[in-house]
């Protein structure tokens, strides 16, 4: 879908923010880079809709280099939501929203749809909510039309730039949530960039670690947590034991198969098993998933997924604001 | 001068309702064309300026030195590129209104936050319309007022214009100030500030009404001045204009009732006798104007004086105190230098004089110059710019009569009489044949040692224009030697303080002396 073939970029002043980068983002994947700030990933994310154009290397969109598309047209197709948020203060929720409908040239019947559908989809009344201007909406809900203005003209790629890092720790949680079931729903491909590992654990079917310009690991999450390819990844994804040493029970309810299994010992796990020795058999395991038992009533099934989303939030209520 | 009266400011409204409604209406046409042409250059150029910031700063550096130059300097150096009248009024009051504008328009585009722009290029937005989705409707209130601030700039200066010929309120200030009329003043300003204000109101609402992203209330605002400005009143001046070259002989006359009534004895003496139209600029702000208006073609004549033309034109010496002499010297001069041809001079002079009240002339027994020599500790004399800095003026006061007095201020000539008339000066100085030594009860103190050149007033034309109207010449000597010193004294009074219109007083004068028929 978007292919990086050894691109690099380097600055008028010298700077080289980005070093022989190469990697893939499948259709329809939630892709998460991260790395501390200097690390190119911003840089990396804006060279996809040209904001930034690489020095080196070949960036292809469905196999085309995006150098040789109408720059109009590949922004039109490729959504944008910035950390700053960036709406348009001059301009109504449902004005911000039609912006790159209008640029595309759609019907009014149709921009007007679209801005009500989009506006349900992410839980604002359109009625309320259509004719303010974005200072009358809280941090969460600009940014939730930030969001929704990204997806407005239907693109087939989203670039998300540290969308939540502006917000309160409860919207972000709420904000993070909301794009997980909206990924699913939608089945867009996007590309999220992100200092928080804990964010990045929680949101991403993969995520790329970037250090000083160039690729360290990408893998998904599981992955990741199990096998940190180096000293800089280990100490990246940060001191997590505290969280791992809760019971599974912590995290009920959890999803229960409609035929619920037999309790097999080593496919099953007991409820008041820890964190950590559920995610140990979940390594063990031929599965994504584990069935967990109480004094032997299946209780459901446990994944990976589980456990990243339980550790997110278990990070905001126990360290508050502090990052990895 | 008399406590302020509503009723009297009232009345004279009413009167001279005609001379307010076209001066109003002179003002607006000047300041509207001025505002619009200052935005059409100042929000293009700093939308460029905003694309190239490296050269924002000299640019807008550029448009702050205009701002700098006094206006009345600015419009007295446009003289000779533009002439007098509206034109070089529009291109002073335009540059003074571009720094505001340009300054306004390139910091607005310019703090529009750096993620919005992001966030429309990131979206596929052009430049151009980023421009007009994003960025202008952003810096619209930043625009705006610095319009508005151009504005103020211009209705105010503006009233400055009348000083080059170019009408407007400023020609009631200008006469308020020449007579020493608040009355007439205040009938100038008060609407000059009304009509600032006026403009300010319409401009902040259309501000607010194009709040968001349509620009359309600006267009329509910037259509309806266009609209304005174009009107029949317009189309006339252009015209008129226009015919200018043609067989219209146009002949000024400097600030005050004097040059205004003889022009009009010209006006009425040429017209009666040839078909040409003479066209009056009466009200010139001073020497330097009418005579640079002279030089570049813009006149075909003005009223001058001998000992002016020596002094500051020529910046001579005067040879002798005889009037013929000094005649000559000047005529000679003239012609050599520039071109320009004396006709014959009128018989009254208008020299200069010191003045002080009957009342203290009599207390310190003063008659002469010479005798404020032994007062000059204690006197403080308010003294015209032009009279402190000419040779023959307070300089030669010094160095011929040795006196220096303990104080001297400089003023308008207007606003000298007043700093008499309320203490603030002992000593002014005068011109022998103005109204006020009349209704002031002024003394004029003899020039024993001769100091002042002889002030004849004559005709000064070009010679190209004597030579294009050769008739000129025979008919504006039939003036020479006509009219006393008491005759333009009482003239000057007529239309000074009993307000009456100086074609009327020509009229009647050059009827008595069979000059014209009735």
């Amino acid at each position: 879908m978007i292919e990086f073939k050894n691109v690099s970029k380097d600055f008028p002043d010298g700077t080289k923010a980005v070093k022989n980068v190469s990697f893939k983002v499948n259709e329809g994947e939630m892709f998460v880079i991260i790395g501390p700030s200097g690390c190119g990933k911003t840089t990396t994310m804006k060279m996809i809709n040209r904001l930034i154009d690489s020095s080196e290397g070949k960036i292809l969109i469905e196999n085309k280099n995006i150098l040789d598309m109408n720059i109009k047209k590949l922004r039109w197709n490729i959504g944008y939501v910035l950390q700053q948020i960036a709406l348009f203060p001059h301009m109504t929720i449902e004005e911000n929203i039609s912006i790159v409908p209008e640029l595309k040239k759609w019907s009014k019947e149709e921009t007007h749809k679209r801005v009500n559908e989009l506006l349900n989809m992410v839980g604002l009344d359109p009625d309320t909510y259509r004719d303010r201007i974005p200072s009358e909406l809280s941090g969460g809900q600009q940014q939730r039309i930030g969001v929704v203005r990204a997806l407005a003209g239907n693109p087939d790629i989203i670039l998300m730039d540290e969308p939540f890092s502006a917000l309160d720790p409860i919207s972000r949680e709420q904000l993070q949530g909301d794009i997980v079931k909206l990924q699913k729903e939608i089945k867009k491909t996007i590309v999220f960039v992100t200092h928080d590992m804990d964010e990045a654990l929680a949101l991403g079917n993969r995520i790329c670690v970037m250090k000083d310009g160039g690729v360290v690991q990408i893998d998904d999450p599981a992955t990741l947590l199990r096998n940190p390819t180096d000293e800089f990844v280990r100490e990246f994804l940060g001191d997590r034991k505290d969280p791992w040493s809760e019971l599974v029970s912590e995290l009920f309810p959890l999803t229960e198969k409609e035929i619920p299994p037999a309790y097999d010992a080593s496919s099953s796990l007991s409820a008041s098993a820890t964190v950590k020795e559920a995610l140990d058999k979940l390594k063990k395991v031929d599965d994504d998933s584990i069935a967990i038992f109480e004094n032997n009533d299946y209780r459901g099934h446990l994944s990976y997924r589980d456990i990243t989303l339980y550790l997110e939030k278990n990070r905001v209520k126990t360290k508050g604001g502090a990052r990895s | 001068m008399n406590v302020f009266s509503i009723q009297t400011f009232f009345q004279l409204m009413n009167t001279r309702q005609d001379l307010l409604i076209t001066a109003l209406w002179e003002h607006i046409q000047m300041s509207l064309i001025s505002l619009l042409i200052a935005v059409f250059i100042a929000v293009p150029l700093g939308i460029l300026l905003s694309h190239y910031r490296k050269g924002a700063e000299p640019v807008i550096g550029a448009t702050a030195v205009l701002q700098t130059i006094p206006s009345l300097a600015l419009l007295g150096f446009l003289i000779p590129f533009l002439g007098i009248g509206t034109t070089p009024a529009i291109v002073a009051l335009t540059a003074y209104a571009l720094m505001p504008i340009l300054r306004n328009t390139y910091t607005g585009l310019k703090e529009v936050d750096p993620a919005l722009m992001e966030a429309s290029r990131g979206m596929g937005m052009g430049t151009i319309q980023q421009l007009h989705k994003i960025q202008l409707p952003l810096a619209m209130p930043m625009i705006m007022a610095g319009i508005r601030t151009g504005m103020v700039l211009i209705v105010g200066t503006a009233t400055l214009a009348a000083l080059i010929g170019a009408g407007g309120l400023g020609d009631l200030i200008m006469l308020g100030i020449n007579r020493s009329n608040n009355y007439y003043i205040l009938l100038g300003a008060i609407p000059a500030a009304i009509l600032a204000l006026l403009i300010d109101t319409v401009l902040r609402l259309t501000e607010k009404k194009a709040k968001g992203s349509s620009l359309m209330p600006i267009l329509v605002v910037i259509g309806a001045a266009l609209l304005l400005v174009i009107t029949p009143p317009v189309l006339n001046t252009v015209s008129s204009f226009g015919e200018e070259e043609k067989e219209e002989i146009v002949i000024a006359g400097k600030l005050g009732a004097e040059p205004e009534i003889i022009i009009n004895m010209y006006k009425l003496l040429i017209e009666q006798e040839t078909d040409y139209e003479v066209v009056l600029e009466p009200g010139i702000g001073t020497t330097d104007v009418a005579f640079q208006a002279l030089i570049s073609g813009d006149l075909d004549g003005y009223f001058e004086f001998t000992g002016t033309a020596i002094a500051d034109l020529l910046g001579e010496e005067v040879v002798s105190n005889d009037e013929r002499e000094a005649y000559e010297q000047a005529k000679e001069g003239m012609y050599d230098e520039f071109n320009l041809v004396f006709l014959e001079p009128l018989g009254y002079q208008n020299t200069y004089a010191l003045a002080v009240t009957e009342e203290m002339a009599s207390d310190l027994n003063l008659e002469t110059i010479g005798d404020l020599q032994s007062y000059e500790e204690d006197l403080s004399a308010a003294f015209t710019v032009e009279f402190a800095d000419r040779p023959d003026g307070y300089p030669g006061i010094q160095e011929v009569y040795g006196i220096e007095f303990s104080n001297v201020q400089t003023m308008d000539p207007g606003l000298r009489l007043g700093a008499l008339v309320s203490g603030d000066a002992e000593v002014i100085d005068a011109y022998s044949t103005d109204s006020y030594m009349r209704e002031y009860d002024l003394v004029a103190l003899e020039d024993d040692e001769n100091l002042f050149p002889p002030f004849n007033g004559a005709p000064l034309f070009r010679e190209e224009a004597i030579l294009a109207y050769p008739e000129l010449e025979d008919i504006l000597n039939q003036l020479e030697g006509m009219i006393t010193e008491e005759e333009m004294q009482e003239m000057n009074f007529q239309v000074d303080e009993n307000d009456a219109n100086a074609n009327d007083i020509a009229r009647e004068y050059l009827e008595e002396e069979g000059l014209i028929q009735e």
